[in-house]
């Protein structure tokens, strides 16, 4: 079960590259990929834990008010992520600023929690959260490993520029995640597109 | 259970637990994150008044204000400069403030140290800002900020002129500018209308 759980969110249906969610904070965070990093084990953290609360709380939510419910839940644990890394680790929260508040509208979340967690087992919620959130830390990375080598010759804040090569400005700002975002989509159908055509996947 | 007290109930008791959990951990990480921003901003003085061994902090309040009003109280608040002093011993090395400009993602805020004697720019430093990472945030470089050193009130402190913006981040090296040619306007104002 963990293996599907962990096939089906990193590759099947990941978050980012399938669902086409949590894009406004791959264009803000990418340019850098200690921020990446960072974004997305915050994410992994919210999404796991919500998920967590909210599939044992399952059973004695009133349908009607479900996603009031998960909405206060998510923002509880985005907050109490944000007091910790504002106490603990004030440098990487500075250089975060306001996107981890943003992480309560994170659609990734609350998708979560309506399409898995609300009719799931507490424990399998959790997994599937982190799984979700891994799937979207890794497709941040990826951007942001392209981004920070073309925009500013470094990895993680060291020189990989041996060249000497000329950095692009536009890699640095917000429109290059979406060209580089269209671009990984469009691979990744393409492959999804042959396995389908040779047999290997259930769905297209 | 009429299914609309369900509701209400559920919701309160849901919304009550997070409130309190919330509360709780906010007043165990408020005295640290208070404490962090505390010694962010003493290690800052430091960092600009070089030499110092210690940070004596000078409230100066316009002298025409009368306070005998709380709405007085809190205008006297917000017209009081804080000015940073640095001593080494018995020997003041200079005086620090806050500035601020308008920069491209918010305000920047910078402090600036001034030596004592010279009355010129030792150091600048960026305290906080919100502009775009790997170019605006480069206003935090040295090779920028170092353009300040040695400058004082009398220089005009303008983009173009004698402070060379980084390229591709003009508005936030102009916030910059900006913050270190208000705050020294606000200083000597408060200098010279104070003591």
């Amino acid at each position: 079960m963990i293996r599907s759980l962990l096939v089906r969110n990193i590759w099947d249906e990941n978050q980012v590259l399938r669902q086409i969610l949590g894009i406004c904070s791959l264009l803000a965070v990418t340019n850098l990929v200690r921020n990446s990093l960072v974004m997305g084990l915050g994410l992994i953290f919210a999404v796991g834990l919500s998920s967590l609360t909210i599939s044992y709380l399952r059973n004695y939510i009133p349908h009607r008010i479900r996603m009031i419910v998960q909405t206060l839940i998510i923002a509880a644990w985005v907050i109490l992520f944000d007091l910790i890394i504002k106490a603990h680790l004030p440098e990487i929260s500075r250089a975060l600023g306001p996107y981890v508040g943003l992480i309560i509208t994170n659609c990734i979340i609350m998708g979560r929690a309506e399409a898995f967690a609300q009719k799931n087992p507490p424990l399998a919620s959790l997994l599937d959260g982190i799984f979700a959130g891994l799937g979207y830390m890794l497709v941040l990375v990826i951007i942001a490993v392209i981004r920070e080598t073309m925009g500013f010759g470094t990895i993680l804040g060291f020189n990989v520029n041996f060249l000497g090569l000329e950095t692009w400005t536009i890699m640095v700002m917000p429109p290059a995640a979406f060209f580089l975002i269209g671009v990984l989509i469009w691979i990744v159908n393409i492959i999804m597109a042959r396995q389908a055509a040779a047999g290997g996947g259930e769905r297209g | 259970m009429n299914e609309s007290v369900r509701m209400v109930v559920v919701l309160a008791i849901i919304a009550m637990v997070s409130a309190g959990i919330l509360a709780q951990v906010y007043e165990v990480t408020s005295e640290v994150i208070e404490e962090n921003a505390a010694r962010a901003l003493e290690s800052s003085v430091y960092e600009v008044l070089p030499g110092s061994t210690a940070v004596n902090i000078v409230r100066v309040s316009p002298h025409d204000l009368v306070v005998d009003e709380p709405k007085e109280m809190r205008e006297k608040e917000e017209r009081t400069t804080l000015i940073y002093e640095g001593v080494d011993g018995e020997q003041i090395i200079g005086y620090a403030f806050v500035g601020e400009g308008n920069g491209y993602g918010g305000t920047v805020r910078v402090l600036v140290g001034v030596d004592q004697k010279t009355d010129q720019i030792l150091n600048v430093k960026i305290l906080d800002h919100a502009e775009t990472p790997g170019l605006g945030s480069r206003i935090e470089e040295d090779g920028f900020r170092d353009q300040f050193k040695g400058k004082s009130v009398q220089d005009p402190l303008q983009l173009g002129e004698d402070i060379d913006s980084i390229s591709g981040a003009t508005v936030s090296s102009r916030a910059v500018s900006e913050a270190v040619r208000s705050g020294f306007d606000q200083a000597s104002a408060a200098y010279k209308g104070g003591n």
